[in-house]
């Protein structure tokens, strides 16, 4: 067995780095270039908290944009939004510094001083622009988190936050004018924002495809086949698009960008995308038919980008079974695979008899399929039944609670972490 | 994360209502003002009508200062420090370019125009 990680997983481990590599660069050289001298400490922690929170807004901005290059340079559009996330969670934490450092130091000078340096109305609209940022961080970020919010909604609070970052750096631009670094952000941030409300969330760079051919291969769940309009996507297997169905003669689609994983691309660049009614725009698309127009962007990800030579384990819960199918209608397995393929019952499980034939068809390719109902599987006898089972790669696709109950059982029988593999596809 | 939102957002605002009562709070020795020349107490409505200038007041940590006669010597732009006759100036004087402070010796030179203290 070979104990180095592969080129390809060195280069993956590499550009995990990227996304922190490229916040830490932006905070640090803002803060060096802003650094104070001769100042309280309290002072200094304002100045540092502040500058080092606007630069981190920044790098949020830059990780927001959905752009297929600039995913892959980061390791994946996943890992963008992780870091988009941390990263704005961090600003705010500093952007909350701030104001409170300058606060006790006007206390150290003389205590009625700091409610007077924070009260908006001993101030101008300088600092106005401050609070009011802050004040939009804030309500962006506590409807960010209820998650329970309908999605339009949720996402319509979280434009706060870009109109957050906006006032912060007027706030700043006011009080400092037109300083070099000052710029550069302002248009780092023009260019992110400009980029995915343009680009992405008008579409201004998708690519559109008309669905030819629509399918139930389940109960609650649709496969739709799409044709390229104009220039067709380089889709691999294990690879997600973001898709915005129009309106057909009967049909009205919601137009919203949702992430859907690709079951099916053929030589002509035609992808087939399998929908499962899971919110209320995934609901209605149900009833979608041919001729709709669909704009859509991407490929995103790199799930079964790189199986290596190892032996594979596929563990596929629900519709987490779309890459998998996607992969055996490309290409015969190149090594021993074993899928085990989870769900509640027959009537909810996609492709069943297309997996068995290809069972039968290909020697290297065996299928294990389990119907749980409402419980979780029994992990213990599913794995018992996969040979050799620490020496493959594991590849998991399905909803999170299966996916951490599958991950402990597997890690109980001795697979190691790096072995596992899968992608969450869970973007807010 | 969401745990560390509410955390942070909560100790925040407490920390905000803590300093905007601390005149409640405080011991009565330091609710007393800071020692003035003379019992003269402006608001900012009074001096914001001294705005230009050649009639140029700032509020700047608590104390309303009389800088019109000063104006033609500060070393800047004279657009960048007249922005801020008859406005609460305390921000603009701690954080003048690049977030420094102005040095002790201007500290001292302002203390000479001073007029009064300054009530928000």
């Amino acid at each position: 067995m070979n104990l180095w990680p592969s080129a390809a997983a060195r280069a993956a481990s590499a550009r995990c780095l990227v996304a922190p590599m490229l916040a830490l660069s932006i905070a640090l050289a803002s803060v060096y270039w802003a650094f104070p001298e001769d100042l309280t400490a309290w002072r200094s922690t304002g100045i540092v908290a502040g500058w080092a929170g606007t630069a981190l807004l920044v790098a949020s901005l830059v990780l927001m944009v959905r752009e297929t290059r600039l995913a892959r340079l980061v390791g994946g559009l996943e890992l963008s939004y992780r870091w988009h996330h941390r990263c704005g969670m961090l600003a705010y934490l500093l952007l909350l510094c701030h104001p409170l450092a300058l606060a006790l130091d006007a206390w150290a000078e003389a205590p009625p001083l700091a409610w007077q340096t924070l009260d908006p109305r001993a101030q101008s609209w300088p600092l106005w622009l401050g609070w009011a940022g802050l004040l939009l961080l804030m309500l962006g970020l506590a409807a960010t988190f209820a998650v329970h919010l309908p999605y339009r909604r949720w996402r319509g609070f979280h434009f706060l936050l870009g109109g957050g970052v906006l006032l912060g750096l007027a706030h700043v631009y006011v009080l400092l004018g037109s300083e070099p670094l000052l710029l550069a952000l302002l248009l780092i941030a023009a260019l992110a924002l400009g980029w995915r409300v343009l680009a992405s969330d008008l579409g201004l760079a998708a690519h559109p495809y008309r669905v030819t051919q629509v399918e139930k291969p389940a109960a609650g769940m649709i496969e739709a086949s799409l044709a390229p309009c104009a220039a067709a996507l380089a889709v691999s297997p294990g690879q997600f698009v973001l898709a915005a169905f129009g309106d057909g003669i009967s049909y009205h689609g919601c137009g919203e960008y949702h992430p859907f994983t690709v079951s099916g691309i053929d030589r002509q660049g035609r992808l087939r995308v399998c929908i499962k009614a899971l919110g209320p725009c995934s609901q209605r698309l149900q009833e979608v038919e041919a001729g709709v127009l669909v704009h859509l962007e991407g490929p995103f990800g790199r799930f079964l980008d790189d199986p290596g030579s190892a032996a594979q384990l596929w563990i596929a819960g629900g519709i987490g079974i779309t890459p998998f199918i996607a992969k055996l209608r490309a290409q015969a397995c190149s090594q021993p695979t074993t899928l085990i393929y989870l769900y509640r019952d027959a009537v909810g499980a996609a492709f069943l008899e297309e997996l068995a034939a290809a069972a039968r068809d290909d020697p290297l390719f065996e299928l294990l399929s389990d119907a749980s109902g409402e419980s979780l599987p029994d992990f213990e006898r599913l794995l018992q039944q996969v040979s050799r089972l620490g020496e493959r790669e594991v590849h998991l696709c399905g909803p999170q609670p299966l996916l951490a109950a599958i991950s402990a059982a597997l890690r109980q029988r001795g697979v190691g972490a790096a072995a596992i593999h899968f992608e969450s596809f869970d973007f807010r | 994360m969401r745990q560390l939102f509410i955390a942070a957002t909560a100790a925040f605002w407490l920390l905000l209502l803590g300093f905007a009562s601390s005149d409640r709070w405080l011991p009565a020795v330091l609710e007393a003002p800071l020692p003035v020349a003379d019992s003269q107490v402006h608001a900012l409505s009074e001096v914001a009508r001294h705005h230009t200038a050649d009639d140029c007041w700032m509020a700047i940590n608590g104390q309303v200062y009389d800088l019109s006669s000063y104006l033609p010597e500060h070393p800047s732009e004279p657009e960048v420090i007249v922005a801020w006759c008859g406005r609460e100036a305390s921000e603009a004087y701690r954080s003048k370019m690049k977030g420094r402070a102005h040095s002790a010796r201007a500290d001292r030179l302002l203390a000479a125009y001073r007029i009064a203290t300054f009530k928000p």
